[in-house]
């Protein structure tokens, strides 16, 4: 009997390996879940403050949740938000990572350029847009007056464009990330097959659509899994932009929403709720999106 | 052989280092009953971060460590809610400091409530002369029993920032004493014709200063701390008309056009670019025009700008202000009850709310000092009208927001631009900020 098969019938090792993350995973992870379930039921006035008692009746916060108005508008603008991560990063990533593939030279120059935005903290990132989008002195308010003087200055903040001004920084910073992941599937499929078709005489557009984009079915399927899920996550860039659901609580996602109620009006019990809504659809959407975009083998 | 002896004097020494130990403390803790070295008092004060205070704080303490040879564990951070949920789960957790510089208004119900702290009256019992630089009846009483709890340092006044440069360009006089409504809307009408914004404020960040003195327009000093029962009543009417003339200022457009959307750095930045010509703000912003010892102030010409009382209207006078006292030090029950600690505890109290220390936290400041603050000679044109206008003072009222609750006071100002845009009545914002206020 070798070593290596040794190795698999000792168990012993492998748990004392595992037991340490298992333990750290129990007690900062599925814990508070747990205890924040509990929470939900209580009413809880304080960070740090002890539940005090039983809500009357136990589920008024998931009552709350259907009449809130302000969690409507959350949910309304987080599926905006996934809808167009989907469409704009997904897709503008796709569509940057097939004209690289076709140059020959500057390749790898893009390819940082594109990734950099990644690479920068979000916090800094929704300083500098609302550099940009400054309503008096900003960046493209600037542009504008010298383009055409004497026009109105444009609040970027307002009803009309809050969800122009915080859905492009979103999609800005995370279209160099799918464009990496689908740019190395690029990489993998075999110039033969190009080459193939280029003696059969197909166009450009052709072996786009029929070789290119049936063998990137997989990694295309695990970037929209990842940019539907991390829709979902979606807090810190919007919250250092638009704050308490500027303008006129137009622009709430649940992150945001959660974060306010919880830590902005000590209100930890219905702060829990909406946390136990942001993981159940997280849930949810992760195993509809890898149902409808299960890998196969290609 | 060899091993066990080995291991015999590792634990003899071991042993030893801990009766070591032991030694050490009891001297300590001796020597601390005389306050005269070796105690270490754990401190926690909202001088941490950024504030301005910061340095004086850290420099006023140190003193204290040097004269006396006690140690301050210090835990200083940036006042905000987070820090006051903190201080209250210390608290609650039995993990409270020896002494506490925190609010005397109703976030600190709890604390005399569940009489985690000591009160003046009881301190002077043992300590006679105990924050005898202090006028007792600016201390800050206690809302739970009108009884004083803490010795505080730094006041806060809240008062009307003027540009005098967009002032003098409109043709209007810099408002004096006897500054009346009627008459600033007239100048803000003035002012927006000539193509400048009114007033520098954002609505969506920073209202309350507007709602403050709007409703205290209404009322009077006697009346300006009273809650509404209902948002119908006659103080809840009151708040109401507060609020309508919030709206009236939105409607005529002498808020910034981006008010609702505008962080409150933006719209006093317009106010410091010679954009806009007035801004409500407190005592603290000073630091922000004159700058501290390691930073520039943010102004070109600290003279293009001064301070005025803010318009007055009905029963209340211009020269009747918001401010007051609204943090001090306590000494907490748990350090008051250990004999090793109690004088140690006071006497840092004591060096921390000298004439000297609380005038260098800020002397134009509203003070509980006997003597009043000591002003240096070289102070800028801004401190100065700030000591003048100090020395005008018909009345002194804190602020109505700080008898609300958190939750509630949040709900009602994020409500504000509700009010303003005309999505929601005043009377259905104040109805909806009462119903949070438990």
């Amino acid at each position: 009997m070798d070593n290596d098969s040794m190795i698999f019938k000792k168990k012993g090792p492998l748990l004392v390996f595992l037991l340490p993350a298992l333990a750290f995973m129990a007690l900062f992870l599925y814990y508070p879940f747990i205890m924040n379930i509990v929470n939900s039921f209580y009413q809880i006035t304080g960070l740090g403050n002890s539940p005090e008692q039983l809500n009357q009746p136990w589920y008024a916060n998931y009552q709350r949740l259907f009449e809130d108005p302000y969690m409507a508008t959350a949910l309304k603008n987080t599926l905006i938000l996934m809808i167009t991560t989907i469409v704009f990063q997904v897709g503008i990533a796709l569509i940057l990572a097939l004209l690289i593939d076709n140059i020959k030279k500057g390749v790898q120059f893009f390819r940082t350029v594109y990734f950099f935005p990644i690479v920068i903290s979000a916090t800094a990132l929704g300083l500098l847009f609302n550099l940009i989008f400054l309503y008096d002195t900003g960046m493209v308010n600037q542009i504008i007056q010298s383009i055409k003087p004497g026009s109105e200055l444009i609040d970027w903040y307002d009803e009309n464009h809050f969800l122009f001004t915080m859905l492009l920084p979103v999609m800005w910073q995370y279209v160099g990330f799918y464009f990496v992941i689908i740019a190395t599937g690029l990489n993998n499929i075999s110039p033969e097959i190009y080459e193939a078709a280029r003696v059969d005489g197909t166009s450009g557009f052709q072996r786009v659509w029929y070789i290119t984009l049936p063998l990137l079915r997989n990694v295309l399927c695990t970037c929209l899994t990842l940019a539907i899920t991390g829709a979902l996550k979606v807090f810190d860039l919007p919250w250092v932009m638009f704050g308490a659901g500027m303008p006129l609580n137009k622009s709430w996602l649940t992150g945001t929403y959660m974060y306010d109620i919880t830590f902005g009006y000590a209100d930890v019990d219905y702060g829990s709720a909406i946390a136990i809504v942001i993981v159940v659809l997280g849930v949810v959407i992760s195993m509809l999106a890898n149902r409808i975009f299960r890998e196969r083998d290609i | 052989m060899i091993k066990k002896t080995i291991a015999l004097t590792l634990a003899a020494l071991v042993g030893l280092s801990v009766l070591s130990g032991c030694k050490n403390d009891e001297e300590d803790n001796g020597s601390g009953t005389s306050g005269k070295k070796g105690v270490t008092i754990s401190v926690v004060t909202s001088f941490g971060g950024d504030d301005g205070n910061r340095q004086n704080y850290e420099k006023a303490y140190q003193a204290f460590e040097k004269a006396t040879g006690n140690k301050v564990s210090d835990n200083s951070q940036t006042s905000n809610e987070t820090w006051k949920s903190q201080v209250m789960a210390d608290f609650q957790t039995g993990a409270e400091p020896d002494v506490l510089f925190y609010f005397n208004g109703v976030d600190s119900n709890k604390l005399i409530q569940d009489k985690k702290v000591v009160s003046i009256d009881e301190i002077r019992e043992v300590y006679p002369d105990y924050a005898d630089n202090m006028k007792d009846d600016w201390m800050g009483a206690s809302p739970v029993d009108g009884k004083n709890y803490s010795v505080p340092v730094n006041g806060f006044w809240e008062l009307l920032f003027v540009n005098k440069k967009v002032l003098s360009d409109c043709g209007v006089d810099i408002p004096g004493a006897d500054y009346t409504w009627e008459q600033f809307l007239k100048d803000c009408e003035t002012i927006k014709q000539k193509g400048y914004t009114p007033i520098a404020a954002s609505l969506f960040e920073v209202p309350h200063y507007w709602f403050e003195y709007t409703v205290f327009n209404h009322g009077n000093p006697e009346n300006h701390l009273e809650v509404p029962s209902s948002a119908t009543d006659a103080i809840g009417k009151k708040w109401q008309a507060g609020m309508e003339d919030i709206k009236t200022l939105f409607s005529k457009g002498f808020f910034p056009s981006n008010t609702l959307t505008a962080k409150d750095a933006d719209t006093f930045q317009l106010f410091a670019d010679g954009k806009a010509a007035f801004a409500i703000d407190g005592s603290w912003k000073l630091g922000w025009f004159t700058g501290t010892d390691n930073q520039a102030g943010n102004v070109d010409n600290i003279d293009d700008f001064t301070i005025c009382f803010v318009p007055g209207s009905g029963e209340r006078k211009a020269t009747d202000i918001i401010g007051g006292i609204s943090m001090g030090y306590y000494i907490t029950r748990k350090a008051w009850d250990d004999p090793n600690k109690q004088k140690a505890c006071v006497d840092f109290v004591e060096a921390m709310t000298t004439d000297e220390v609380v005038s260098a936290f800020g002397v134009t400041n509203v003070t509980a000092l006997k003597n009043g603050t000591i002003v240096p000679d070289d102070v800028d044109s801004m401190t100065k009208r700030a000591i003048d206008l100090m020395q005008e003072l018909t009345a002194t009222v804190p602020a109505v927001q700080d008898q609300l609750t958190e939750t509630a006071r949040k709900a009602l100002f994020a409500d504000i631009q509700n009010v303003v845009s005309g999505k929601m009545t005043a009377q259905q914002a104040i109805a909806s900020a009462l119903d949070k206020n438990k």
